[in-house]
């Protein structure tokens, strides 16, 4: 049995990680509990929930450092009382997530087109490694070289390599007013259509495929955004969302990604002219795709497919020999699935980084296998 | 050292062409752009393609030598300068642009590509590469790479790390690995992140994929005369908290546009104690209500001119009087030391009050040319080596960039640590916050042959143990914590 922790200060974080011998696994709102590979039994488990709150919001500098286990929305909804905002929109935000939960699992969500994800947008953070060091890379400031940029190394390693006790964030300004064209098309057709939305002069700042229409955000002045998003829609045969159905739209949007069932759920990058190729391939492997989202211009997609471990090591494999990444984002309960594709060469980079800063693999152990693999005959 | 038969390996497997032995030749790059810092290597090799880099990076380990790899030698922090008996690698063949591919909106470039050289090969269609470094004409994407370069649009568009999708690197033992990949969404972790800014320690980049954008629909700049440097500093906040984001905003001093009008009759006021460039661009309509709001901004804080720029050979022109003002200080101090140092934007008054005082008591002029609206600044130290000015203006330079740390920011937005700062580090970073990047840099390169002696602070380098870590200035107020 594991004991739980809940540390309320990085001081506690760091005794709790010094005090307790054994592997840990880091812990937040537990909404992506069941992404990447089974995590092993753990000796403790670290719920970072309670290390909580905005250390430091300057307005006037746009940057914000919050503590790891803040849940974002509650961190999104401070921010806009100051009209800011961090530019990012999981879909898992809704249900709770943390900031840090989002982090380590390199969550984002449709913005990503313009914005990137959080590693975009991380300027500075404080982390806790397995022997107790506690370590600051970055800084407050948005434009800053000095020393590696360590951060980056945490975002996706899934409660790996290290503790990431609180983020610095840079911030953008919310925008006055946020308009949804939605053109109905076919997967197939959406790669052409999201090409001629990204040449036009409406700068989309997200463009998803979903349930058979493709949608694009266009944000900026109250006067400004519908103009222009009236404009796109005219261009490319679409129409413009009333702001119901465009909450409407991207809350189906939002749940297909979430889709809990019997299946299990790939998110994959690829380049984005090989994306309809990949997905045409992958339904004809794994019998037919289900909940597909698609961001054509990214060529990132998630869909969901048979919770059978050859299905899935299939997938992978053949985003892969694309050239491209996949994550296993749900695993049903009691299912044991391939979390990862094929370790590409730069695995042996991410061994050593491992070996280095958490050498007894006592900090999630099994998230990241077979790229770290567990040791061999060590129970937990 | 290197001796008869490591040459002969060299030379087998780089040509003798690819080999520089003689003195005169390897004086050519004892220094980067930051010339006080000089160090004769003991081999350059000039590969020519990435496989040979490869080939030269597993000579290297078989002799145990270490090595730097250099592009343009532009950099400005001593990145580039050779270690005493090791190898400079440089990348200065490895030229081609291998493709633009508009329909994925990318480009793949060997690391000696000049920046500017990929926004010129994406125009044609309608695409171009953001960060902009200044010295963009003459410095290389593998350069970027290893600083993590900005430049005056990375306000609104990003760093270096934010448009590298994917890298082939060679780590020091000659193995060749991919870091990133075709999407910025990545399965693990972010290992092109930690790599990119890495200042040449963690192996050297031979291929880069970098995103190109669209070019916006349309562009305004202003170029705005102040009565004072508190009234542009006024100005820049006011924009932001407008919430305006423009492509770029810079400022400069009257004695940086003093030099900058000598050099490039740019058309700066140079009378004017201050003035801001300000540069817009995005959808026509958002642009032009975003200008009308700016420009009013700028007249609510007393501008004496506004000068718009309506052709597009204009406004290259404004942009010239910047990006030449760090050379053309060479016209009005006969020598002069580019500081790079950064802190929150809301204290850009009091650091350039602070800079003042300083330069007063040190009896040195500094000329201001900097990023306004991300708090990036450029302090240029003048000073004159034949009057023996040398050691003071240094001083002044480092006090300088350890003020940007006592005000919550950071010893380099752009031009890196390499050499230069690498003792001021203990300054900004603890002994376990260096102590961890050091655990990273050595998972990479155990024996430390990547670039030796930058970045970190050594006892060779700093003279003595670097200092204790004081505890921030903001951590002892309670406004930032450690633990």
């Amino acid at each position: 049995m594991s004991e739980t922790v809940t540390p309320t200060t990085v001081d506690d974080l760091r005794d709790a990680v010094l005090d307790r011998p054994g592997t840990i696994r880091v812990a937040g709102a537990g909404t992506a509990a069941d992404w990447a590979g089974t995590p092993a039994p753990a000796d403790s488990v670290l719920d970072l929930t309670g290390l909580s709150g905005i250390v430091t919001h300057n307005p006037g500098d746009m940057t914000v450092e919050v503590r790891a286990g803040t849940p974002f929305a509650q961190l999104q909804s401070e921010l806009g009382e100051h009209h800011q905002r961090v530019a990012v929109d999981p879909a898992r935000a809704a249900e709770g997530a943390t900031l840090g939960g989002l982090f380590a699992t390199a969550d984002s969500g449709p913005r990503a087109l313009q914005y990137g994800s959080l590693r975009d947008l991380v300027i500075g953070a404080t982390i806790v490694l397995a022997d107790g060091t506690v370590a600051r890379s970055g800084g407050h400031v948005i434009k800053n070289v000095a020393g590696y940029d360590l951060t980056k190394v945490l975002h996706g390693a899934h409660g790996t390599l290290g503790v990431v006790a609180g983020l610095v964030l840079r911030l953008h300004p919310t925008p006055q007013a946020t308009a949804t064209v939605a053109v109905a098309c076919d997967r197939g057709a959406s790669a052409d259509l999201a090409r001629r939305i990204a040449d036009s002069p409406a700068e989309a700042v997200a463009v998803q495929w979903h349930a058979g229409r493709l949608l694009a955000v266009v944000e900026g002045s109250e006067s400004g955004a519908e103009a222009r998003a009236r404009r796109l829609a005219e261009s490319v045969g679409g129409e413009l969302l009333a702001p119901d159905d465009a909450t409407a739209a991207w809350d189906a949007h939002a749940a297909s990604v979430r889709h809990r069932g019997e299946r299990a759920v790939l998110r994959f990058g690829v380049i984005p002219s090989a994306l309809t190729g990949v997905l045409d391939g992958l339904d004809a492997d794994t019998g037919g795709l289900d909940e597909v989202t698609t961001s054509p211009r990214t060529g990132v997609a998630t869909v969901s497919v048979p919770a059978d471990a050859d299905v899935v090591a299939a997938a992978h494999r053949r985003i892969a020999e694309a050239g491209g990444t996949s994550t296993l984002r749900q695993r049903p309960a009691g299912a044991e699935l391939p979390a990862l594709g094929p370790a590409p060469a730069a695995a042996t980079v991410l061994r050593a980084v491992a070996a280095s800063l958490d050498p007894d693999q006592r900090l999630g152990r099994g998230r990241l296998a077979p790229w770290i693999p567990q040791p061999t005959g060590v129970s937990a | 050292m290197v001796d008869a038969a490591m040459v002969r390996e060299f030379t087998d497997l780089l040509s003798e062409n690819g080999v520089i032995t003689d003195e005169v030749g390897l004086r050519s790059y004892e220094c980067d752009g930051l010339t006080g810092f000089r160090q004769v290597p003991a081999l350059v090799v000039l590969p020519r393609d990435a496989q040979e880099v490869a080939g030269a990076v597993r000579l290297c380990a078989k002799y145990g030598m270490p090595f730097v790899a250099r592009g343009a030698g532009t950099g400005l922090s001593g990145g580039a300068m050779p270690v005493a008996d090791g190898v400079v690698i440089s990348l200065q063949k490895l030229r081609r642009i291998l493709e633009i591919d508009v329909e994925n909106r990318r480009a793949v470039l060997e690391p000696g590509v000049y920046n500017l050289e990929i926004s010129k090969a994406a125009a044609p269609y309608g695409l171009y590469y953001a960060p902009d470094p200044s010295s963009q004409q003459v410095c290389t994407i593998g350069g970027n790479v290893a600083e993590n370069s900005g430049g005056a649009h990375c306000l609104k568009y990003g760093f270096t790390t934010n448009h590298v999708l994917e890298m082939e690197v060679v780590l020091a033992d000659g193995s060749v690995v991919t870091l990133g990949g075709p999407t910025g969404e990545q399965a693990g972790p972010d290992l092109r992140g930690l790599f990119i800014g890495s200042e040449g320690t963690l192996g050297v980049c031979t291929k880069v994929t970098v995103r190109l954008l669209q070019t916006p629909e349309t562009v305004r700049t202003v170029l705005a005369d102040f009565p004072s440097i508190e009234a542009a500093g006024d100005t820049v906040g006011d924009i932001v908290d407008a919430a305006i984001i423009p492509a770029a905003v810079e400022m400069m001093d009257s004695l940086a546009m003093e030099a900058s009008e000598a050099a490039t009759g740019a058309g700066l006021t140079v009378e004017s104690p201050a003035a801001l460039i300000i540069e817009l661009d995005g959808p026509a309509d958002e642009v032009e209500a975003e200008f009308e709001h700016l420009t009013a901004i700028c007249e609510r804080h007393g501008a004496t001119r506004l000068h718009v720029p309506t052709e597009a050979e204009e406004r290259q022109k404004v942009w010239k009087g910047r990006k030449a003002a760090f050379a053309a200080v060479g016209r009005i101090s006969p020598d002069y030391i580019v500081q790079d140092g950064v802190v929150p934007r809301t204290r850009l008054a009091e650091v350039l009050t602070r800079i003042a005082e300083m330069g007063r008591d040190a009896g040195l002029r500094v000329a201001n040319v900097f990023h306004a609206g991300d708090g990036n600044l450029h302090p240029l130290v003048l000073y004159s080596e034949a009057a023996g000015e040398h050691d003071v203006a240094e001083k002044l330079s480092t006090d300088i960039a350890e003020l940007c740390v006592e005000l919550g920011g950071s010893l380099s937005g752009e031009h890196g640590i390499g050499t230069d700062k690498a003792c001021s580090m203990p300054a900004m970073f603890s002994e376990d916050d260096l102590g961890v990047m050091h655990r990273v840099r050595l998972a990479f390169d155990p024996d430390s042959r990547c670039n030796p002696g930058k970045l970190f602070p050594t006892p060779r380098l700093c003279g003595e143990r670097p200092g204790k870590y004081q505890p921030h200035p903001l951590e002892e107020a309670g406004v930032i914590e450690r633990l």
